[in-house]
């Protein structure tokens, strides 16, 4: 279709187009508005009274795991591989942050970034080398990277195994910052995160992501690379991850193997997309927070979360496999569909009854 | 006319089973092309040769006289080919709109660029989906744009999948019996589409059907395969005079 114009003919249904473009229009705007209030009660959270010290850093790590599992949902939500080692890439962000802070004492935001960049930098690395895996290979050799980095951070002298390392208070920007500013600092990542996740999945990359997701056949005819869009993936998802494990690292001003070897990170950040919804930007939000706020809620029963999540994690995916947030989505989605189909056949009459579908013929191939 | 795609010699085996034996075609630019033949003549199995998600076992495959035989399917949308499959290969989920937009893939730039939505790329984005309308105007999907396609009836199923594959604007379109399971007022409709882009848009078309109406109308020039190897070739009167083909296709198919 080189002389793209000459060949179509003119739109005559202006105004119902107009309408539909219209009610689109409004629908994100009435997403982004959410999100902006969201973003703005997580904001006010300090001004409430009590509001400091553990408090203050208990709220920030819930939403590092957020942020944890939002780089998690890329993979899984939007481009279909689950990955059962993320755990690895939230301890890359870590150390890599943690080493720099501590030999070369380099700004807060840095470590994040540098956290978050090494971590995509091995990423890329491994979406090259998982990129004939599929399923539950894929799971395998996500976990057997786990498992590795857990072996190197306890082996390799530069990491102090057990001992750990630890840190000098935070400092950003050349401030040293307590409890309240490092909440703020998570808080401006996550609103990054956030928004980038929100322009991802809605652009060109998204579409191709969630192609592959769907059918990688399909998706290859429609000229999507398949191998680069798994590695981007895969970078973007590790990144994320990454940076949500310098956050967890600094906040602490302490990393250890004890913590960073522990496979339970993995699954929890999984669980926390899977169970929110990972194909959804308020997925790993709900999901995220779930994860991290269970224990508060059992109390002295803290062990018994492991169970309970499991079980939870069990029930979603049996009556819920799109997750909850989708759940409760799904009538606010339909009424949206219905609203644009309403204004796609309004201007337009009824569409002419359907074909009959009995003579679909059965084939043995493609 | 120049030679637009070309096969030499493919074989191609599963196992025992021959699925091409030493077909060849030749494509030339602007027409459109029939490939008809019995079932399990090796049809399906040369187009995914063709547009490179089989490996043949021998021979070759040329795209405007380049030699293609080891380049991967996404290149060979990047070069101006797009298929529809016979069985519908949509992503079932996603609303028409979105199924053509992917079909657009290749016009969209710069991945790195796009991620971030800047304005250059909401531009281009606002661009792709006004031509995703036209497209869908054109195949009468227009009121069913922001339907999920697993919720269409067949035969608009099938014309998403053309709609998909026009949207990528290219400059071959492979079609695995389009008209497969419609009825004759559809059928007579893509014949019209199928006419249209060949004539309007400029677009070469090589098409495997059953639907002898369909091919015998919309074609210049027809080959017929039998048992994965090539049987007769040339125009729709000729073929249907053809005593071979009559005897191992026409006749028991469709009494012409
Ligand atoms: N992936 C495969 N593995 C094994 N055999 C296959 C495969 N694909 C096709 N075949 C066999 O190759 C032969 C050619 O099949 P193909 O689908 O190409 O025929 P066709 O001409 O498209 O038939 P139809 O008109 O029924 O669509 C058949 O005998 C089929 O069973
Ligand atoms: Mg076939």
């Amino acid at each position: 279709m080189a002389g793209n114009e000459e060949g179509v003919r003119p739109t005559g249904t202006g105004r119902s187009e107009a309408a539909i473009a219209r009610l689109k229009r409004s629908f994100a705007a009435q997403n982004f508005v959410l999100v902006v209030l969201f973003f703005l009660l997580l904001f006010m959270m300090p001004f409430a009274p009590g509001f400091k010290g553990w408090m203050a850093g208990q709220a920030a790590l819930v939403i590092i795991y957020i942020m944890a599992a939002q780089g998690v949902s890329i993979l899984t939500g939007y481009t279909g591989l689950v990955s059962v080692g993320h755990g690895g890439f939230l301890a890359i962000g870590a150390y890599t942050a943690a080493l720099l802070t501590k030999y070369f004492a380099i700004d807060l935001a840095l470590g994040v970034l540098a956290g978050g960049a090494m971590a995509g930098f091995v990423g890329m690395v491994m979406g090259l080398i998982f990129l004939r895996l599929a399923g539950p290979f894929m799971a395998i050799g996500t976990l057997g990277f786990a498992f590795f980095v857990g072996a190197v951070v306890n082996n390799v002298p530069l990491f102090e195994g057990r001992d750990g390392i630890s840190l000098a208070p935070n400092r950003i920007f050349g401030m040293q910052i307590d409890d309240v500013g490092f909440y703020y600092v998570c808080l401006g990542f996550f609103a990054l995160v956030t928004l980038f996740v929100f322009s991802l999945v809605r652009s060109g990359v998204g579409r191709a992501l969630k192609a592959l997701r769907d059918s990688e056949k399909a998706a290859q005819s429609s000229g999507v690379n398949r191998l680069f869009y798994r590695t981007l993936a895969f970078t973007i998802s590790a990144t994320i991850t990454g940076a949500a494990g310098a956050l967890n690292g600094l906040i602490a001003h302490y990393v250890s193997a004890e913590v960073y070897s522990d496979i339970w990170y993995s699954v929890d950040i999984l669980v926390a997309a899977v169970v929110g919804g990972s194909a959804m930007l308020m997925g790993p939000i709900v999901g995220g927070a779930f994860v991290a706020l269970l224990p508060f809620f059992l109390e002295t029963l803290a062990d018994f979360s492991f169970i309970l999540k499991g079980v939870v994690l069990i029930a979603v995916l049996m009556f819920a496999p799109a997750g909850i947030c989708e759940v409760i989505a799904r009538p606010f989605r339909a009424y949206r569909r219905r609203r644009l189909e309403r204004a796609a056949q309004g201007e337009r009459g009824p569409e002419r009854p359907a074909p009959p579908v009995a003579m679909v013929r059965k084939e043995a191939n493609p | 006319m120049a030679s637009h795609l070309r096969c030499e010699q493919i074989l191609v085996r599963f196992g025992g089973v021959v699925a091409c034996d030493k077909v060849s075609l030749d494509v030339e630019e602007g027409k459109i092309v029939g490939l008809i033949g019995p079932n399990g003549a090796g049809k399906t199995t040369l187009f995914n040769v063709l547009t490179r998600f089989q490996a043949h076992d021998a021979g070759h495959v040329y795209y405007r006289g380049e030699l293609i035989d080891r380049k991967r399917p996404h290149e060979m949308v990047l070069m101006g080919m797009a298929r529809t499959f016979q069985n519908i290969n949509l992503f079932g989920e996603q609303s028409t709109l979105d199924n053509i937009l992917i079909g657009a893939h290749r016009l969209t730039g710069s991945p790195i660029a796009n991620m971030y939505s800047l304005p250059g790329s909401r531009r281009r984005e606002r661009e792709l989906a006004r031509r995703a309308g036209e497209i869908a105007e054109m195949l009468r999907l227009s009121g069913q744009l922001d339907t999920a396609v697993k919720h269409l009836p067949y035969g608009f199923q099938k014309r998403v999948e053309i709609a998909r594959a026009l949207a990528s604007e290219p400059r071959l379109i492979l079609l695995d019996e389009p008209v497969a399971g419609c009825n004759d007022e559809e059928t007579a409709e893509l014949r019209e589409v199928v006419k249209r882009i060949n004539r309007e848009l400029g677009v070469t078309v090589l098409m495997v059907e059953h639907d002898m109406s369909m091919v015998m109308n919309c074609c210049e020039h027809i080959y017929v395969v039998n048992f994965g190897a090539n049987l007769a070739q040339g125009s729709p009167a000729e073929i249907r005079a053809n005593p071979s083909v009559i005897s191992a296709y026409l006749g028991q198919e469709v009494e012409a």
